[in-house]
């Protein structure tokens, strides 16, 4: 299989996504831009007058998902559209190849990019706050606690809506986001039930002092096995599931 | 058994889309290196998706496609490295020539930048054109200048004379006889079968899905005539167009050698395949019309 894995392929590949999309990115980029450039003065125009590593990744981390979100399902509209996925799938590149290259791109790429715009457009309302008011000229720094969760969040997250972007053809967004919901729902549909009937002998639904403590125990200790575990659940499986739908899909 | 120089070997094929009418049943068929097949069947008999599976685009529902030995519905590196296809009806990305040549041309090992730039000058296009400035027609020239100069083993085209003008169909034709060699096996499926008058060395028919006819054209020639017969020929008609003073398809017997009419042999299989096929399996003394 040494024909299928190829990391020069990969890189093409990349790159190809990233020129035949160009245009989106670009547009993608200034829109996100205006839209933190206002962010960011609002943030400097409140309290402290500073930036810190903190506002920063909280000021980012809302458009940074939705706009992730966005370029994810405009690298896969090539799959769907008609008169341009021929050309597509018979691109010599194998499906995992193809997955880990979508995958770099929307996700490594694109976290890489949208920091570095965002500390740009942050230091430019630092600028601009500077002359206009009375906030003092500082350097951003983007290490935070709130940073890193930011991304690992959106880590575990993007392939949910990777797979998404595959797996429909039409209305792909909301079909992603209804799915999510569904399963959402249906896991706490069947925790509840799972609940119930295990302890509906203890009166825990009465408000008694045990279901209290139930409830505080269940909050407090979360298992970090199962959180990972979860984890592991929702990001590298929705991967796979997507390699499994790629190569499945037919023209 | 498959023949070393077999590029595609269809066994058993069978083919249908959801909630749709069978395209394909129990089809079998072999393309060698080598040959410029024309594809030809009326509208709906399964070319483009004949094409699709040999591109591994469709899967077949039962039996194999395999394309230098591998299942093509696989699609790996190694298959599609050697198989390029031109689709009837496309959309390129909306980039500069140059722009779309280096972001696709990279995957193909056996690319020649030279040839594609030579043929974009040919076809009188600039490599700087953005693509979507140009027509339909246009854009399926950058796109036959690349499937050519991708080099691949395996060339399928779907209907790649539509949208051409009639200076840009006889180029085509000269251009598609320059690039072929016996390396290379050439599939062009069409239902304007003069489009490939003097290109192609084999047929195809395919009719109500099934391979009604799969013979090379020098097998043609060497048993039937084409043309307006001036002589008494009862008992030597194999078909005959309906019309006062029509051509007709003979038994070629002892009369000269003629050119192949495409589109008189596509109407005589599709109205009489059995003798048709009688004709060309057998050598001229069992030959019973």
């Amino acid at each position: 299989m040494i024909s299928g894995f190829s990391l020069k392929r990969i890189v093409n590949s990349v790159y190809r996504d990233v020129v035949v999309q160009s245009g989106s990115i670009i547009t993608g980029l200034f829109i996100a831009a205006g839209i933190l450039f206002i962010a960011f003065l609002l943030n400097l125009g409140i309290e402290d007058h500073i930036i810190s590593a903190q506002d920063y990744a909280e000021t980012l981390g809302f458009f940074y998902i939705l706009f992730g979100i966005l370029f994810t399902f405009s690298t896969f509209k090539e799959v769907h559209d008609q008169k341009k996925n021929h050309l597509y799938f018979i691109l010599p590149i194998s499906s995992y190849e193809r997955i880990l290259s979508v995958w770099i791109t929307t996700y490594l790429l694109y976290t890489l990019a949208f920091t570095i715009l965002g500390i740009l457009v942050g230091q430019l309302a630092i600028i601009f706050g500077s002359l206009f008011s009375e906030v003092s000229f500082h350097f951003i720094s983007i290490f935070s606690e709130e940073y890193k969760s930011m991304i690992t969040f959106y880590f575990f997250l993007q392939p949910v809506f990777f797979y998404g972007a595959l797996r429909f053809s039409k209305n792909k967004m909301g079909k992603t986001i209804l799915s999510v919901l569904l399963i959402f729902l249906g896991i706490l549909f069947y925790n509840f039930l799972i609940y119930a009937v295990l302890n509906h002998d203890y009166e825990v639904f009465s408000g008694e002092q045990l279901a209290s403590e139930a409830f505080g125990l269940a909050k407090n200790d979360f298992s970090i096995a199962g959180r990972w575990l979860f984890m592991i659940i929702i990001g590298p499986v929705m991967l796979l599931a997507g390699y499994f739908r790629m190569i499945e899909k037919e023209v | 058994m498959t023949n070393t120089l077999d590029m595609v070997t269809l066994n058993n094929l069978r083919f249908y889309f959801p909630k749709g009418k069978q395209i394909f049943d129990d089809v079998t068929l072999s393309f060698t290196a080598g040959n410029i097949y024309g594809l030809f069947g009326k509208n709906g008999e399964g070319k483009s998706t004949l094409i699709k599976l040999m591109s591994g685009l469709l899967f077949p529902k039962s039996g194999h496609c395999r394309v230098f030995d591998e299942d093509i519905s696989k699609r790996t590196v190694r298959s599609l490295q050697h198989v390029f296809m031109i689709p009837e009806a496309f959309e390129l990305n909306g980039l500069k020539i140059t722009t779309y040549e280096q972001i696709n041309s990279v995957f193909y090992p056996r690319f020649s930048k030279d040839q594609f730039y030579n043929l974009i000058e040919g076809f009188e296009l600039s490599k700087n054109q953005k693509i979507t400035t140009l027509s339909f027609g246009q854009k399926k020239k950058v796109l036959i200048a690349f499937g050519i100069a991708a080099n691949t083993k395996l060339l399928l085209m779907d209907e790649p004379t539509n949208g051409l003008d009639i200076p840009s169909k006889s180029q085509f034709r000269k251009l598609m006889a320059s690039v072929a060699d016996d390396q290379r096996c050439i599939v062009i499926s069409t239902h304007q079968v003069r489009d490939l008058h003097s290109l192609i060395n084999h047929v195809i028919i395919l009719d109500q899905g099934k391979v009604t006819f799969d013979h090379s054209l020098s097998k043609v020639s060497d048993r039937l005539w084409f043309g307006k017969p001036t002589h008494d020929t009862t008992g030597a008609i194999v078909y005959s167009e309906s019309s006062f003073a029509a051509k007709k398809v003979l038994l070629r017997d002892d009369r000269e050698e003629t050119e192949v009419d495409l589109e008189l042999l596509f109407n005589a299989v599709l109205s009489n395949k059995d003798t048709i096929n009688n004709v060309l399996n057998n050598t001229y003394h069992d030959i019973r019309l």
